[in-house]
């Protein structure tokens, strides 16, 4: 019997959106839509939530990673080390900072493998920037400990990682900064592009909050050519509705992700899941594992009504855009191997355990053929 | 004294406006909810199909604002590091900051009388690394785009038109957006065409700017997985394209009403204080009705105190800023620019401004210079 097992929700997630549109209604009537209360409102709750002193609505998950850069000092020049494996929009932030891309190879759980980040350290290195891909915490810890020793500060991108965390530690709070995404297709997701920024340092804080809006200090005082980045108040509006949503929203995600992990070991070598390690919470944004002949079972599932995905199947520097950094083909092989194989299954909070029952069995049914 | 009694007139009014048109916005929200395409969705396409036509250019391409409208067109037109681009100091700080976000220098031209560039003054600002002009068509009232496009055709240099402020402004006729190789439109909550939040766009003619431009605010990617060039996120939300649509038809009729009032406010003041002209050729849409007033601050004190607001854009040069330290300039650098700072003052203009409150904000004004009572 087939069924359908959808990658997006937002139809099922807005089933009901009267309360938010309520309050859009009185905004509309009022008209501060330009950092208005709601905006404050929204920041202090998600600080709380993360366990940090300030976050900084922004633009989009891309504009929170190019102003913290900025903010912790990444000027044109400097070199910014990342992961080869994530979206691209990691990489375009650092260079819209102005600052040179430069990549490490990931681990098996494709996070930055904290053990190569010494040797890519140069004198012109002035941040590092680990990706919480796919909502799985990097090794922050590891990573903390040499961005310490060589005095480097650290950027999380958390964009896809909202509520993970380490031995309860929410990822956004071991670095000088952190971004996070608020796209629709995260689990916090607001009804266009918006973004956060956190970080414990009431300077960064109050450095951010200037370049977001102009680098206006005041209505006429210009102290920094800054942007226009603001979260737009609207967006705040629906991001208050869904907070407190978020972490039964993940939970869901993590027993999904649990159930198909449960299915799908038997099937280890032809699948692979990730180590899970304990004490990490992994916010599962996607739901990722390694598959051989992984083009041709993606295929089958589309077929068999299972919208299945690869993010992502070009690392970032094999893209077109990368060829000024000079990498090419086997630089990073773990990457470029995981490339080949990772495959995401729906996990999300609306599905049931029927349709992760019928994924699992789809997949176990590709592989007996 | 029966005069005395105060009317209070507001700087600007958004709920006053939105209130119109509130119904139709909430449907458009709603809408969007229904197909849940909140990035890139129909609803941006259509509004940039409508404002190509409005602005009579083949193309436009939304922005998440203006700022970044400015930033992505100078990029796009591969304007960066060790490049020079010739603006206005008089404008709004995002013409020179979007310069140099882009990596290059913004060089500063003296304006005129009329706020807008000095077409002299940008001949003498050209140098050999001068790559494009920038033109501000501020407070709604279009640049000497004749002269400056000579300039720039002698030149050989780009067009980038900073029509932030401008939206449905025309010069002999033509629409701005369309006189250089971009003009860059802010759609912010109090420009005259409004989105609920920032949101801008990008007018071109050329169709491989405008391909650079989708390309470029949508992270560079060409296909799902494909990214030609390392971009930024800079998209118009669907939701605000969705509002933006539903509040386009509406454009036409405020752009007179406040055309009228800004006659009104001209017949009114010309002679007592400097009032801005229709100059030959201009279609002016007013998003500022700035006139210059001798004794200003204490004008604004004055009006205040009838409950009349009125504001100064800009009390400080961009040149003289803390930003623009390290660009050189000083005070006394561009001295029609630093006189107007000292005598410019913004009135109240809005669609939804009544008789008595235009009224109210002329009288206040004549009462001052002691032209009534």
């Amino acid at each position: 019997m087939a069924m359908r097992v959808s990658y997006s929700y937002l139809d099922k997630q807005f089933a009901d959106p009267d309360a938010i549109l309520a309050d859009i209604r009185e905004l509309v009537g009022r008209g501060d839509y330009t950092l208005g209360a709601a905006v404050a409102e929204f920041e202090a709750r998600y600080a709380r939530m993360v366990g940090v002193r300030h976050a900084i609505g922004v633009g989009s998950g891309t504009e929170a990673l190019t102003l913290a850069l900025q903010a912790v000092g990444v000027r044109p020049g400097d070199e910014v080390v990342t992961a080869p494996n994530t979206f691209i929009a990691s990489v375009g932030a650092i260079v819209a900072a102005g600052a040179r891309p430069v990549f490490v190879d990931v681990n098996a759980e494709h996070t930055i493998d904290a053990a190569l980040i010494e040797d890519a350290l140069t004198p012109r290195t002035r941040a590092l920037l680990p990706v919480h891909l796919s909502g799985n915490p990097a090794d922050m810890p590891a990573i903390v400990d040499v961005a310490r020793r060589r005095g480097v500060p650290v950027v999380e991108d958390a964009c896809q990682a909202f509520t993970a965390a380490i031995d309860g530690r929410a990822v956004g709070t071991f670095g000088e900064a952190a971004g996070f995404s608020l796209h629709p297709l995260k689990p916090l997701n607001v009804w266009g592009d918006a973004g956060m920024i956190v970080t414990d340092s009431d300077a960064l804080a109050d450095h951010l909050r200037l370049r977001r809006n102009h680098g206006l200090r005041d209505r006429n005082t210009v102290e920094i050519f800054g942007v226009n980045s603001r979260l737009d108040t609207l967006q705040a509006i629906v991001g208050l509705h869904l907070l407190d949503k978020t972490v039964e929203v993940t939970e869901r995600r993590i027993e999904h992700a649990r159930r198909l992990d449960a299915g799908l070991a038997p099937l280890t070598p032809r699948i692979t899941v990730p180590p899970r390690r304990p004490g990490i919470r992994h916010a599962y944004l996607t739901y990722v594992v390694q598959a051989q002949d992984r083009d041709a079972l993606v295929r089958f599932l589309i077929e068999r009504g299972v919208e299945a995905k690869i993010h992502y199947p070009v690392p970032v520097h094999l893209q077109p855009a990368a060829k000024d950094l000079g990498y090419k083909a086997g630089d990073f092989p773990m990457c470029e191997r995981q490339a080949r194989e990772i495959l995401t299954l729906p996990a999300h909070q609306h599905l049931t355990n029927d349709q992760l029952d019928y994924v699992v069995g789809q997949v176990r049914e590709f592989y007996s053929r | 004294m029966h005069r005395a009694q105060t009317v209070a007139v507001p700087f600007v009014a958004l709920g006053l406006q939105q209130r119109a048109v509130k119904a139709q916005l909430l449907a458009a929200v709603d809408r969007v909810l229904e197909h849940g395409q909140y990035v890139l969705g129909p609803e941006v396409e259509e509004f940039e199909r409508r404002f190509a036509a409005l602005c009579g250019t083949p193309f436009a391409v939304g922005m998440s604002d203006g700022t970044h409208a400015l930033l992505l067109a100078l990029r796009a037109l591969g304007i960066g590091p060790g490049d020079e681009v010739i603006t206005a100091p008089n404008s709004f700080l995002a013409s020179a900051a979007s310069i140099a976000l882009a990596g290059a220098r913004p060089v500063f031209a003296d304006v005129r009388d009329d706020l807008n560039l000095d077409p002299e003054r940008v001949a003498a600002a050209v140098t050999p690394r001068t790559r494009a002009i920038m033109p501000v068509h501020l407070t709604g009232r279009p640049a000497d785009m004749e002269r400056i496009g000579a300039i720039a055709q002698r030149h050989g240099l780009r067009i980038v038109e900073d029509a932030a402020q401008a939206i449905g402004a025309t010069f002999h006729g033509r629409p701005v957006g369309g006189f250089g190789a971009a003009g860059c439109f802010s759609l912010h909550p109090l420009k005259n065409l409004a989105a609920c939040g920032d949101a801008g766009v990008v007018t071109t003619t050329d169709g491989k700017v405008a391909d650079l431009l989708r390309a470029a605010r949508n992270h560079g990617l060409r296909g799902r997985d494909d990214c030609g060039a390392w971009g930024y996120n800079a998209r118009l939300d669907t939701i605000q394209a969705a509002m933006l649509n539903e509040k386009l038809p509406y454009l036409e009729r405020w752009t007179a009403a406040k055309r009228q009032i800004a006659a009104r406010y001209r017949q009114a003041l010309r002679g007592v204080v400097g009032v801005p002209e229709d100059g030959p050729g201009e279609g002016a849409v007013y998003q500022t009705f700035v006139i210059r007033a001798d004794g200003r601050d204490d004008l604004q004190r004055h009006l205040a105190a009838r409950g009349v607001d009125s504001k100064v854009h800009y009390p400080t040069p961009l040149h003289l800023q803390e930003a623009a330290a390290d660009l050189g300039y000083k005070r006394g650098d561009f001295p029609v620019t630093e006189r107007l700072a000292t005598e410019i003052l913004s009135l109240p203009i809005y669609p939804e401004l009544t008789e008595v409150q235009q009224e109210a904000v002329t009288d206040g004004v004549l009462t001052f210079y002691g032209r009534r009572a």
